[in-house]
This record gives structure tokens, sequence and C-alpha cells, in this order.
């Protein structure tokens, strides 16, 4: 309970160390295990593979950014993996039918950001938890989606429809996607009162309110902002398949909140960054694949991940006691 | 428009500079004022104490001036123009800032964005210039001589001392005119206090005007120009400091005469029934010793922070003793539980009903029979008649005024409220009663009926550890009263030696380095 | 507890049960059949058992997401206990139980050791114990149990479907733990006021620890009644299993922030339900469809609950 009373100033390094060490640890989880698993395996390094790591998973990283923001504000959205379901479809079926691409894009985007601004609202205004009024949405949702299509997948999408499969300059454009979001999404959680307002009400709602913050207002704004990244995660993810399935992606929202929480997002609320949940995203995908180039069954990933999350949580838990 | 006419006539640049003004401030809640036509200034670069007894009306003032609270009657007035705080916003933007005693801060956040948030520098885009609110911040608390804080520290691990320099910082950053202090000292470290102390007085030497509220008297001589004294709700006084001394500022606080409201006491003490051996919790509460008897109501004073609750909650088990024996009927026990204290015959009525005491949403039967839901079984279930009856017997005992053992407990008033807890702990069966503040927030009639409840258990054999803030209650009912002060006990004073200069001297004396009694 | 003033809800709810059910049968003159009701008590006794732990729960004001990850693992457990370890299915099934209920253990000493969030950390043991589940499993199938194994999930004992007499003990007994014992005293005590239920020297910790093992047990068993009933062990058994059970449970008048609730009503919720589902599937709408209306009615149902609540005041 002492002060800290080293130095007046610590310096930049110090300081960088200090707030990144989660993002910190994964980025070095990820290149130690591209050195490992590239070692006991050749092919692990192959262009194909890695462009598969990162250009496939880019769509998890782009809605572990909208999750973060969510989580510290203090939130949470299970609802995630049938949104981004049922906007794939959505696009999928404006695409087929010969709408403008800009709208098969865009009207599935704004049909997230509304859904996901009630959703909210109800949270915000009647203080229901999120976890219970998102676990309606997803039923909702997945439901609705299944009900609607009878699961029939669409295909011979228009060639100028499949935004996630163009490379400009040999790359694909899901990763500039990530690339860009993830640093708008930074520096906007960093540089905007808003963006800081999402960390205050978080952290401490009554505080957040005495400091002139309307936290009602702030929760809606994180929730239709986190439907924008949902929204464009959904399209990357209805386009970089020459077919949408019409079902809702099994377990993505576990590991969309997985990525988040992994990357040093506290699930308390009021501490993280969204960097951290677009690195931990790439950790997961590396994960998964350098299971199958290690000869280990894929089918453990998913207790990788529990275990992941269960030993961040109780270490965050350890952390917050020591703090106090 | 009138009262602009007696300012003028008093001198009209006076009443202008004045930062904050009360005039004839009153404030019902429930229909029970707390505050009655209360009348005050602040002077710009002035130390005001405000102070009074627990009850007396200095936090719902406080809450007035902070724009939490809204007054019935009467007006503020700033810089002479009288004005109506809706939130704390409005009071913000009229340059008064608040020190709260729970600090309001953002443990993930870093020092710098703490001071600044809700305000902070922009840069020509629009965006937070970091660069400059850490540089400002920087500025700002190497003004208040805080130059080893950190700015780039997470508040969370910080200390209580640094937050709350944190929290002044935030003040200044408002450009406050007014700095309201809510006992700010309580929670601080002895080396804290002098910093604290330090920093009041730089703020002042800018024309900051400093509310300071506290009960401990060498910090009112050390710190205040003028000192104002409310008692039940009543404006007593506004002085010089160096007009009054210790004994007058404490008659002022108490007022009346203590003995007479109090029953007289009964029968005689009996043998020993708890004793505690240096005792000790963390760094909480240090080598406590001290010998209860049968019959006996022993009185535990001293400030708010001073361990006497702690001390409370390490007999009841709820932070078991880390060193030390707790010794029951001569026995040595070990209580690591509630559980276990109430089976020992140790009941607590806490200090915060609301939270601790009761479940205001269930039923007084609901509420009695939880602590004794093994007695009133039949089987392995518990016996609805029984409880109902536990109850009734209660309400018919401690004549609580509700429509029936079935209605919820939050309907009731205060005293009544006080009641069922103290119907569920005697319905235990206890030896020992631990009472810490057992009239807070109770009206004065429901007051004299406790006190003569508390009698008579002790009459009948009842050892009961009372603990109270209220010095003519620990001075009116105690046969004995130990006064703690950091921790420790400091001192030891039997009915007759119990004056309020002589325990209200050994609680707010400053222990730094000897060790007392 | 005072029952008039508890039974409110459980008043209306029995009144909207009842209009649902005529409604429903005016609908489908194959509704209101034995057969049909009786089939439709073996469909919902898996979610039911499951539901009358989770009305503990939420009365504590915690919450318990994993139990379809548990119900989903001991399924696994017990296809792999017995065909891969070569135990007797007996013992198998006892095995399994005994796993399903450590894991509900798991969650318990999570909580209260650690103090973490019931929501987060049943989140956590949610993808932990499924991913055991998938990984033992490896979408490997166990068929073949013997003939004696189906009598759980598809027997009948006086006409009544076996899983529908242990549903029906099972109800009888919570409902006497929840209403009429210390422990349901304590379980209310808890959600109402934690700290004061503490400084009244109730047992919270331990309290809560039985609570969650007794989640983790009961979902052990419909895991067995599940897979008899399904003739299969798959992993993927009992995804989404929370949600229907949660569903029933609010719906049932158990309010989320805890302190509030009977079993009653949890058993009406589940009736109103599985009324739903059906007579939406026989009266033509594709089975996805009826989760919507329970996503719909959950919501639907705290809102109710939170506008009561803000009715009833501080």
């Amino acid at each position: 309970m002492s002060s800290v009373s080293a130095g007046a100033s610590r310096s930049t390094l110090q300081r960088f160390l200090g707030g990144y060490g989660q993002e910190i640890v994964v980025l070095l989880s990820i290149v130690a295990l591209f050195i490992v698993v590239g070692f006991v395996n050749p092919r692990f390094l192959s262009d194909t593979n890695i462009n598969s790591i990162f250009a496939g998973n880019a769509y998890i990283a782009i809605a572990a950014i909208g999750m973060s923001m969510i989580i510290i504000a203090g939130h949470i959205d299970v609802s995630v993996g049938a949104m981004i379901g049922v906007i794939a479809t959505i696009a999928g079926t404006l695409a087929v039918a010969g709408y403008p691409v800009w709208i098969a894009w865009s009207v599935p985007i704004l049909f997230s950001i509304v859904v996901s601004a009630g959703t909210g609202a109800l949270v915000a205004y009647t203080r229901i938890p999120s976890i219970v009024v998102t676990l309606g949405m997803l039923s909702i949702l997945k439901g609705g989606l299944i009900s609607a299509t009878d699961g029939a997948w669409i295909s011979n999408m228009p060639p100028e429809f499949m935004i996630a499969q163009m490379r400009p300059f040999g790359i694909p454009s899901a990763v500039y996607f990530m690339v860009a979001l993830t640093i708008l999404a930074a520096l906007f959680m960093r540089y905007t009162d808003f963006g800081r307002a999402i960390y205050a009400v978080g952290g401490n709602m009554e505080a957040a309110r005495a400091a002139g913050i309307n936290p009602e207002r702030s929760v809606i704004g994180v929730f239709a902002l986190h439907g924008l990244f949902t929204g464009v995660a959904g399209i990357l993810f209805a386009t970089q398949l020459q077919v949408i399935q019409s079902t809702v992606p099994p377990n993505l929202e576990l590991t969309v909140i997985t990525a988040s929480v992994i990357g040093g997002v506290s699930i308390l609320g009021g501490t993280g960054t969204v960097i951290g949940s677009t690195l931990a995203a790439i950790l997961f995908a590396c994960i998964g694949s350098a299971l199958i180039f290690l000869n280990v069954s894929a089918y453990w990933l998913r207790a990788v991940l529990g275990l992941l999350i269960l030993a961040t949580v109780l270490a965050d838990m350890a952390r917050r006691r020591r703090a106090q | 428009m009138n009262s602009k006419d007696v300012e003028r006539a008093d001198g009209a640049t006076h009443a202008h500079a004045l930062p904050i003004a009360l005039r004839g401030v009153s404030k019902s809640f429930a229909g029970i004022k707390v505050v009655t036509q209360v009348s005050f200034d602040i002077r710009p670069g002035e130390v005001h104490a405000l102070m009074g007894e627990n009850g007396a009306g200095k936090s719902t003032m406080i809450k007035i001036m902070a724009g939490l609270h809204q007054a019935d009657e009467g007006e503020i007035l700033i810089n002479g123009q009288p004005v109506r705080f809706a939130s704390p916003r409005d009071a913000h933007a009229a340059g008064i800032a608040t020190v709260h005693q729970e600090l309001l801060l953002f443990p993930e956040l870093t020092v710098a964005e703490n001071i600044f948030l809700g305000q902070t520098p922009k840069t020509g885009l629009g965006t937070i210039d970091w660069q400059a609110m850490r540089a400002r911040a920087r500025e700002l608390l190497d003004s208040l001589d805080s130059g080893d804080l950190d700015i780039d520290q997470k508040v969370a691990s910080l200390s209580v001392g640094n937050r709350q320099r944190i929290e002044i910082a935030r003040a200044l950053a408002q450009d406050a005119r007014v700095l309201i202090m809510d006992e700010p000292t309580a929670a601080l470290a002895e080396a804290d206090v002098q910093r604290l102390m330090a920093i009041v007085r730089s703020l002042r030497a800018r024309g900051v005007a400093i509310v300071y509220v506290s009960h401990r008297m060498p910090e009112i001589f050390a710190l205040a120009d003028r000192v104002t004294v409310l008692r039940d709700g009543h404006h007593v006084a506004t002085k010089n400091v160096s007009e009054v001394d210790e004994p007058q500022l404490v008659s002022m606080m108490v007022g009346r005469a203590i003995d007479r409201l109090y029953p007289a006491k009964q029968g005689v003490d009996g043998e020993v029934i708890l004793e505690l051996r240096d005792v000790s919790y963390r760094g909480v509460i240090r080598g406590i010793s001290l010998k209860l008897k049968r019959g006996e109501i022993l009185g535990l004073a001293g400030l708010v922070g001073s361990g006497r609750t702690e001390t409370a909650l390490t007999v009841f088990g709820i932070t078991p003793a880390t060193s030390g024996q707790i010794v029951i009927d001569g026995k040595p026990e070990h209580i690591s539980s509630p559980e276990a204290a109430r089976d020992l015959g140790i009941a607590y009525v806490p200090e915060d009903r609301g939270q601790q005491g009761l479940i205001r949403s269930q039923t007084i039967e609901d509420n009695i029979a939880l602590a004794n839901l093994k007695r009133l079984m039949r089987g392995f279930m518990v016996d609805a008649a029984k409880v109902t009856a536990e109850a009734r017997k209660a309400i018919e005992r401690f004549g609580i005024r509700a429509r029936g053992p079935q209605q919820l407990v939050r309907q009731l008033s205060g005293g009544n409220q006080q009641k069922v807890v103290l119907g569920k702990w005697l319905a235990t069966n206890p030896r020992i009663l631990i009472m810490d503040e057992p009239t807070r927030g109770i009206d004065v009639g429901a007051k004299a009926e406790i006190h003569q409840l508390m009698r008579k258990l002790a009459g009948e054999g009842m050892a009961i550890l009372m603990i109270s803030s209220e010095l003519p209650e620990v001075l009116g009912m105690s046969d004995r009263v130990l006064v703690m002060n950091s921790g420790r006990i400091v001192g030891e004073f039997d009915r007759q030696a119990a004056t309020a200069e002589a325990v209200g001297t050994a609680m707010t004396r400053s222990y730094s380095r000897e060790d007392a009694a | 507890m005072t029952a008039s003033k508890l039974l409110r809800h459980e008043t209306i709810l029995a009144v909207l049960t009842i209009i649902a059910l005529a409604v429903l049968a005016s609908l489908s003159d194959k509704f209101f059949t034995a057969e049909n009701l009786l089939n439709q008590g073996r469909l919902m006794s898996e979610v039911g058992l499951v539901a009358l732990a989770m009305t503990f729960v939420i009365v504590t004001g915690g919450i318990d997401l994993s139990v379809g990850s548990i119900l989903g693992l001991t399924a696994i457990l017990l296809g792999v206990f017995w065909k891969n370890l070569g135990l007797p299915l007996p013992l198998a099934i006892a095995g399994a139980l005994a796993c399903g209920t450590f894991a509900g253990w798991v969650n318990g000493f999570i909580i209260t050791r650690f103090s973490v969030p019931p929501l987060i950390a049943t989140l956590a043991t949610l993808a932990l114990y499924r991913g055991l589940a998938e990984g033992i499993s490896e979408a490997r199938s166990v068929r073949g149990y013997p003939e004696w194994f189906y009598v759980f999930g598809q027997g009948e004992i006086l006409g009544v479907p076996f899983q529908l007499w242990i549903l029906g003990i099972a109800t009888v007994v919570s409902a006497v733990i929840l209403g009429l014992t210390p422990f349901g005293r304590a379980t209310y005590a808890i959600g109402a006021n934690e700290t004061a239920a503490r400084f009244s020297g109730i047992r919270v910790h331990a309290t809560k620890l039985w609570i969650y093992t007794a989640a983790g047990f009961v979902s052990a068993l419909a895991a067995v009644i599940f897979v008899s009933r399904v003739t299969t062990t798959r992993s993927d058994m009992g995804t989404g299993l929370e949600l229907d059970v949660i569903t029933g449970v609010v719906l049932g008048g158990t309010s989320i922030f805890g302190g509030r609730g009977t079993i009653i009503g949890t058993v009406l919720g589940l009736i109103l339900i599985q009324a739903l589902k059906n007579g939406l599937a026989l009266s033509g709408v594709k089975g996805d469809g009826t989760i919507v209306v329970i996503g719909l009615v959950l919501i639907g149902a705290i809102l109710i609950g939170a506008m009561f609540d803000k009715n009833r005041g501080g």
C-alpha cells in the first residue's frame, strides 16, 4: 500500500512496457509459435499457410475489436456470432438479387448497427445484465436466420461483391481491413473523449457520472460502434468463400470473446486495448493452424481456448486483488 | 432581491467576494428535518472547519453545497448571486469541488487521466492532447508538492493518501475556488496527514477557500481559520479558531447535559466472560487486550477508522484474528466465522443496518429467523409456525411498530428496523452482545427505548460491548470506556473519570510514535 | 416467504399457461392428446432437471452458462468409459455422473474461492468442458448400448415416461429444499443481500458450492437420460441448453438479480415454453422458428420483471 516514489517519471520504454504488458506477451507468443512450429514443420511458414492464417481470420479480429470495446465498457455480447451469420446472409441475398454491391455491403452493416444500438439501449436503461439480453438476441437472430433461409446456401454471387477475395498488391484485402480498423480503433480509443468515456464507464459508472459523462448514452454508443465492427466482419465473412452457408458459424462468439480477453481486456471492464484483441485473434488462428501442422487433433482447440480464458481471468483477479 | 439589499448594507464589495454563502438553508428527509435554518459564509483563502457530532447535519450541508442534494428552504449565494444546483455539474461550473470520503476515481486509468477526465486538453484536431495533459498533470502535482507521484501509474495500485492528492489535483484542474474536504484524514496514515495539511495550507495561500470537515481537534487548531459548529441540524456558532479552545468546541458540539437522559445502571457486574489478549488483525488492529464482564456495558470510543468496528468484526469472526487470543468463559476459542461466533453466544448488531444487518427486501419474520434457523426447525424443515411465533415474540418484546410479522423490513422506520436486528440476535440467546452504533439514524424517542433496553439486558446479566461515535451516548451509557486510536487501545476510563474532555482528547490526539496504554 | 406475495407472479403464469394450452388445443386436435402431452413431458425432462438447479443458482444472484457443456462432456465420458475403457455400463454411468458433478464443483470452487463473477467463470468453463468433450470424442459417436439402458430415455412406468418420474421426484425434492428448509432460506438470503446473510451466520461459500455442484450433477443426470433417449453420444449434445434453461427459470418469475423465485414458477415457465414450441410446431412453424419465440419470450419476461421491480420501489 505504499506509494510508488521511484523516480518522478518513468522512461518511455518503461511506460510502454507497463501499458502494453499483455499485448507484448501475446505478440511474443505468436513469434515463438512461428519459430517452434516452423522448425518442426517448415510448411507452416509457407506463403499459402501464412496468408490463410491472416486473411482467413481477419473477420474474427475485426469482430474482436468491437467486442473489446463492449467488454471495456463493462458489458458483453454473446450474439455476435449469430449476427455475423445474419449479416452474411442478408448481404449475399442482396448481391444475388442484383442490387448494386454498395447496397449489398452497407444495408447489412446498417442493420447490425441499429440492432446492436437497440440492444445497448435495452441494457443501458433497464439495467438488465447484457449477457441475458444478448442471449435472447442470440436465439432471435439464430432462429430467425434458419427459419428464413431454411439453411439454403447462397452461391453465384457477382465477383465484384467478393471484397474479401480481392488482393491489392498481392495481399488479401481482409488483411488491409484488419490492420486499418485496428489502428483506427486504437487511435479512437486513445484520442477521443468518447473513447475515454468507454474506459470510464467500465471502470466506475458512478464516478463517470460525477465527471460529467452520461453513462447510458455511452453504453448505447459503444454498442452501436460494436455493431459497425460486427457488420464489417460479417461482410468479410460473407465474401471470403464462394458460398454462404446461411447458418450461424459455430462458437464464433466464444472465439471473439476469448480473443478480447486474452488480448488483455479485463472481463470486469475498464481496461484493455483493441490492439491486444487483434493480436490474440491472430494467435488463435496460429494455434489452430499449428495444431494441424503438429499433427495434434484440432478437436482440442476449444479446450485450449477454454483453459486460456480461465487462466487469464484468474490472473486478472489475482492482479486486481494485489492492486487493492 | 431583499437579501441583496441586506448584503449591500453589510458592504457590497465584501458580499461579492464571498465564494459561497449559505442563507437560512433547511433540508428534510422523509419528513424529518436534518438541517434547520443554517447560515454561514466561506471567505476566499480561508480554511473553514465544519464540526459537529454524527447526525449533526454536516454531511447534508456538504452535499447541498456540492449539488448532490437540493435545499428545501434558504439560498446559496456564489459571489453574491443566488444560485440553484440541480446536479454536481452545476456546482463544478460554479467553482465548487469536493473530495469525497469514498474517492471517486477510475482504478484502471492513469493518474494524469484521472485528473483531467471529462475536461481533457485537446489538440487542434479536437483529439485528446496526451502530451499537454501529462505536462499539466505533472505541473499540478508539482504545485501540490507531490512530484513523487508517477503520472503514468494506474490509480489502482496507489495508496489512499496518493489517491486523495489526485482528487485534490482534479479539483484544481477544474479551477475550483471552493474545495470541500469530507473527513480527509479519516483513512490516512500519520505521514500522509502531515502532507495533506501542507497541501491545504498551500491551497489557502493561493486563495482557495477550503471547507474542512474533521473530528480531529489537533488538525482543526493547526489548520483552520474559522470554525462553524452544527448540532442537531442547527447552526450553533461560527468563530475564529483563535478565539476558542478545545473544551469550548466540545461543549458547543455536545451541548446538552449528558447524564440525565440515560437510564441508570441496574445490578452489579459479574465475572469476566470475554477476554481479548493481545489480539491483532493484519495491521488494522494491533495488540488489543480487553476484558468484558457480565452485566457490564463497555463503551468503545474512537474516531471513524480508529479500529473499533474492526475489533468487533474480529471478535465476531468476519475477519478472524491473525494473532493473539480470544478467551470466552476462561476458554481460549478460535472464532473463524460468524457462525462460530454465534454458536459461542456472541451477537453482533452491525453499524450498517441496511447492508449488514438486514435483508430489507424480506419480511420481519424472515430476518429474525435467519440467525436462528437451527432452533426453528421441525425435522429437517423450517417450521413456519415457529418462525411466525418467534417474530411475534420479538415484535411484542421490543415494541416493534409493524403491521405484523409478514411486513417487509424496508417499510419500517429506522428505529424499528434496528429493533428487528436486535430481535434477530437476541433470539439466539447470546451472552455477549456487540452493538456497533446502536442508535445511528434513529429518532430521539426510539433512541431512548433502545438505551432502556440495553440497560435492562445488562441488568439481566448480558455483557454488552458498545461502539459509538456519539460522545454523549458513550459517556451516558457506558460503565467503563475504552478509547481506540490508530488501531490501538489508548485509554481506559471508569464512569467517574470518563468526561467529555478526557475521552475526547484521547480520541483526537495524534499518536505518531509513542505507544499508549 | 409469504405465500400471498410470492405466488402472484406464479398465479399470472398459471393463468397464462392455461390460456396457451387452451388456444393450442383449439388450433390443433393433435395437441391435447395424452400421447402428445406425455411425449412433450419426455422432451422437456432434460431441460427441466437442469432448470431446477438453475433456479437455486439464479436465486443466489448467480448464473451457470456451462450446464450444456457439462451435459455434453458427461455424455461423451459415458461413451468413453463404456466403449473405450470397457467398464461395465452401470459403472460407466456412475463414473460419468461423478465427473459431471465434479465439473459443477469446479465452477463453484472458482466462483467462491477466487471471487470470479459466476458469469465469467462459467463462460470460461462452457468453453473448457465443451472443448474437453470435443477433444476426447474427436467427433466419434458411440452407439449400440444394451437394450436395458434405453429405459431411462424411452421407457415408461405405469404409462408415464421414465424420465418424467425422475423430473417429478426432483421437482418435489427441490421445491421442498428451496421452500421449506434452512438451506433454501440461506439461498434466498444470499441472493437478496449476501453481506447481511454472512453477518447472520449463514455459510455463504458452502451454500454456493453445494448449489453449483448440484447444477453439475443434474446436468450429468440429464446427459444420461439424453443419451438413452437419442441412443447415441455426440460431443455437441446440449449445445444451447443454458438458453432454454435460463429462459424457463426467468419466465417462471425468478429475478435475474437474485433473491426471488420459486420452483413452481420454474416448472410453469418450462411447461409454457414447451407448450409454445409444440403448439407452433403442430401449427406448421418450423423447428428453428420456435427459437425466435424463446428469445422474445426471454427478453419480454425480463422486461416485465424489471417493470415489476420498479413498481415495487426501493
